[in-house]
């Protein structure tokens, strides 16, 4: 039976993934060295590529280049609190649906949630971007002399927050296919988060409203990083309050939420038939 | 020479196995990158900086990169061989490894040429881009360019045999540094700080960005050519040397 779930027992779970994150670690360096240098190549070539298109264009939308290095830490940030919580596939949850893999966690003593939340932290080998994005952005809020407060930091990390609740919302809505078609979208997840990883770093400044409105709306890409961006710039996108990625990420949690339960009611009802009984993956 | 005609089209319908619908996630995908792609480039170019490039000249190199994306840069299934089960395919069967390859490749083009590029081709005179190619040396480059990616792909196929359980972070690294590097997705004449100069001789240079600017007319075609020819004489010799050498040193642990 799960015990009583307390933040010290949160901590403790955390405490267990980023102990076994260390392991690796020492165990298997030189594996974990090129998995960080890997990580890091793959992050900066994709935010390098909109940063030099500014640097050679002098800025892209009304955004100066200074602004668009800020986007590209605050992307970059982003990437790396992704890998850190996201190393056990608990974002790209449709590959543990899919592969029949949440019948492991069921024998858990505890909730499915609490085991999504801690299970893929990597705080050793997974925080590399992280680093870096936050080296990136005390360079370019230096050159961009901005006032930081303790409130510009406080809503950073509530911009930050709000974010990871899209990505991880929308990651689980877009998996409950998996329950019903576990082979075919095994890797929806993928689609939804990597397929859109290069559209989420275009600075939407300067783009026609037909543009803009589908992605603060339809697909939430413009809340990666180019919306909390210009709202910790000071000037929120289309004379719309700084609050609204906070309302985006809780209406589409809730919608995620709904439809998350009524595929794993489903998946409870009919469970997974991905393994053949000598063990291999149908 | 039936016989890979046959490879490529199983591996077409490979593609469409689970039905037709299921490649749906992935178009719209593509579709809902390249168009905000094609007006990003549209507001860049518009601040009137002479690159050396119009502005219809990079919409057309955006959209066709986006079109033949697959061709541009090359990706068999070698990347992942070791850890998923393709070895068991390519050695039961009576034909040249690399051959296969190669068909089973080209086959796994065709579901998204036809359901996204031919499509999204029709509909390019309603988004502004023209798809008439400056120069007809775009046919012989785009060959030489995916050539050379076969090249270049069994040469990273070579390095994953060496590192062993490394394939996924290889494929990472390789996806990485293709992207900027091949010009696919910001054309190497583009790059600011010199780096353009620099940057074009080397063997990624002659993928995709090399025929896409022969296409749009952004570069001289017989010098591109010529970098391509060269590059496709001094790497498919060592990437097969090198494929002879790695081929006893495979360990396959996936299926």
């Amino acid at each position: 039976m799960e015990g009583k779930l307390t933040i010290k027992r949160i901590i403790g779970l955390f405490s267990i993934s980023a102990k076994m994150d260390l392991m690796w670690l020492l165990r298997d360096t030189k594996f974990a060295i090129v998995a960080i240098i890997a990580d890091a190549i793959s992050n900066i070539s994709v935010v390098s590529g909109v940063y030099l298109i500014a640097l050679r264009f002098g800025g892209i939308g009304g955004m100066s280049v200074d602004e668009i290095l800020f986007m590209m830490s605050y992307s970059t940030i982003i990437t790396g609190l992704f890998i850190m919580f996201g190393a056990s596939n608990n974002i790209h949850v449709s590959r543990i649906i899919g592969r029949g893999q949440l019948d492991h966690m069921f024998i858990q003593p505890l909730s499915l949630k609490v085991q999504f939340i801690t299970c893929g932290f990597m705080p050793f080998t997974g925080s590399s971007n992280f680093i870096i994005g936050c080296v990136m952005l005390i360079i370019s809020a230096g050159r961009l002399k901005l006032n930081i407060t303790p409130w510009w930091i406080f809503m950073l990390i509530v911009y930050l927050a709000t974010t990871m609740v899209i990505i991880f919302a929308r990651a689980y809505l877009v998996s409950s296919a998996a329950f019903y078609a576990p082979v075919a979208a095994e890797e929806i997840s993928s689609t939804a988060i990597e397929g859109t990883w290069q559209l989420s770093t275009f600075p939407l400044s300067g783009m026609p409203y037909f543009i803009q409105i589908p992605l603060l709306t339809i697909l939430p890409e413009g809340f990666m990083c180019w919306f909390p961006s210009m709202c910790l710039l000071g000037r929120p996108p289309l004379n719309l309050t700084g609050l609204y990625p906070l309302i985006y990420a809780l209406i589409l949690s809730l919608i995620a939420s709904y439809i998350f339960r009524k595929g794993l009611n489903f998946y409870v009802r009919k469970g997974s038939n991905r393994y053949v009984p000598y063990g291999f993956r149908r | 020479m039936f016989k890979y005609i046959k490879t490529a089209h199983m591996s077409c319908l490979q593609e469409t196995n689970g039905g037709v619908l299921y490649l749906l996630p992935d178009i719209i995908i593509k579709i809902c990158t390249l168009i905000p792609l094609v007006f990003l480039w549209k507001v860049v170019m518009s601040s009137g900086v002479d690159v050396g490039m119009t502005m219809d000249q990079m919409l057309t190199y955006t959209y066709v990169g986006a079109l033949l994306s697959d061709m541009m840069v090359v990706k068999t299934a070698a990347t992942g061989w070791l850890s998923e089960g393709v070895l068991m395919r390519l050695y039961g069967r009576p034909l040249s490894v690399i051959g296969q390859l190669i068909a089973q490749t080209i086959g796994g083009w065709i579901p998204m040429l036809l359901l996204f590029s031919l499509p999204m081709a029709l509909i390019s005179p309603v988004i502004g881009v023209s798809l008439l190619p400056a120069s007809p040396w775009f046919i012989v480059s785009l060959l030489l360019c995916i050539s050379l990616g076969f090249a270049i792909d069994v040469l990273f196929a070579c390095l994953s045999i060496k590192l062993r359980n490394m394939s996924w972070l290889i494929s990472r690294i390789r996806a990485a540094i293709t992207a900027v590097l091949s010009g696919t997705v910001i054309p190497i004449r583009l790059l600011p700080l010199g780096l353009s100069e620099v940057m074009k001789y080397q063997p990624f240079a002659c993928l995709g960005g090399a025929s896409l600017s022969i296409f749009t007319g952004a570069g001289d075609p017989l010098e591109i050519l010529r970098l391509q020819v060269i590059w496709n004489i001094i790497l498919w010799p060592v990437a097969l040397i090198v494929f002879k050498k790695s081929q006893e040193g495979m360990v396959s642990y996936g299926g």
